[in-house]
């Protein structure tokens, strides 16, 4: 478990998850980037920015 | 051999990569461009080791001049700057196509509100307005009519980056409710699907259904033509039908593949790792 930044409650995550992916507080709805796996720490997830994409 | 994998944000698609890399063995550098300082000649730490990089930007501009700098430090990149550049920019994307003789919806570019309007009367309503660079659908605007012409190019023309000063007008293409995307590496097809919905935009990341589609031979023949007018690589090629035939209105260069992956028999990160693995082989023999 790590702590939302935005809302301080518990955040569960996956086995595999990797350093820069997003996830969902489920409290609160923050996006939330997986900045270290080990230990585990979150940040807020950057905006969209306007030249996002494939 | 090590792999690096540039990256700003791991989605779905990085994810089933880097399962398939490490599945196999493969050395695999997580690198977050975000972290990086690219000097002139000397390679950041974390990149001076990589037998190959694998661009996986999620930021048009950090993609293009990462690549720009990998080529010139001598590190083999995924795609090619050539490629990320041609892709990257609509005009340079349809400029290629057009040159290459692939078929493309008509496009006129033009830099003022007063010009673009002349190229949207002469399209005819509907006809379509493109950001020169964006994605997932974003920005686009179907125009109906002048009086919403004149509004999206004030709005364009007064808000917007310079970028947005660029305008883009493309003819309507009234496919039928769908388009096809096709994952391929150098032209090679890997699976394709029709991406399905009732708007007019039928990206994956607007939410269109998905299904396999199959290719017939003039489709895949444009596939490569495709992809050998950009410079090749791995990418995500846009096809609509339109009736007997096709058009080509879009390559991708960071393609994600995820959807495509649900959508298909084929296990696409299985068969972008094989093609990495060749290219990946092949410039070690060349630098032997």
């Amino acid at each position: 478990m790590v702590e939302c930044v935005e809302c301080g409650a518990d955040v569960a995550l996956h086995d595999t998850a990797e350093a820069g992916e997003i996830v969902d507080c489920t409290t609160c709805g923050a996006e939330l980037e997986v900045v270290e796996r080990n230990p585990p720490v979150l940040d807020r997830a950057p905006e969209l920015e306007e030249d996002w994409g494939e | 051999m090590l792999i690096g994998l540039l990256y700003s944000r791991i989605r779905r698609d990085e994810k089933l990569l880097l399962q398939e890399l490490r599945d196999r063995g493969h050395e695999v550098a997580k690198i977050d461009v975000r972290k990086q300082r690219f000097g002139l000649t000397d390679a950041p730490d974390d990149l001076a080791d990589c037998d190959v990089v694998v661009d996986r930007c999620l930021a048009t501009s950090r993609s293009l001049y990462a690549t720009k700098f990998c080529e010139a430090y001598g590190i083999p990149v995924v795609n090619s700057a050539d490629t990320a550049e041609t892709c990257a920019d609509k005009v340079q994307n349809s400029l290629a196509l057009a040159g290459a003789g692939v078929p493309t919806p008509a496009t006129d570019v033009a830099f003022t509100k007063e010009s673009a309007m002349e190229s949207i009367e002469a399209f005819g309503y509907p006809c379509v307005l493109k950001p020169v660079v964006g994605s997932w659908g974003r920005l686009m605007a179907k125009i109906d009519s002048r009086s919403a012409a004149e509004a999206i190019l004030e709005h364009k023309a007064t808000l917007g980056h310079y970028e947005h000063k660029v305008f883009y007008v493309q003819e309507f293409v009234d496919k039928p409710g769908r388009d096809i995307r096709v994952v391929a590496t150098d032209g090679e097809p890997i699976a394709a699907m029709v991406r399905s919905s009732d708007h007019w935009l039928t990206n994956a990341a607007k939410g269109a259904e998905t299904a396999e589609f199959e290719l017939d031979a003039e489709a895949e023949q444009l596939v490569k033509d495709a992809s050998d007018a950009v410079g090749g690589g791995l990418l995500g090629i846009d096809l609509m039908e339109t009736g007997d035939s096709y058009t080509v209105h879009e390559v991708n260069h960071t393609v994600e593949f995820k959807a495509l992956n649900d959508a298909v028999e084929t296990d696409v990160p299985a068969k972008v790792v094989d093609w990495l693995e060749t290219k990946a082989g092949a410039k070690q023999e060349v630098v032997a």
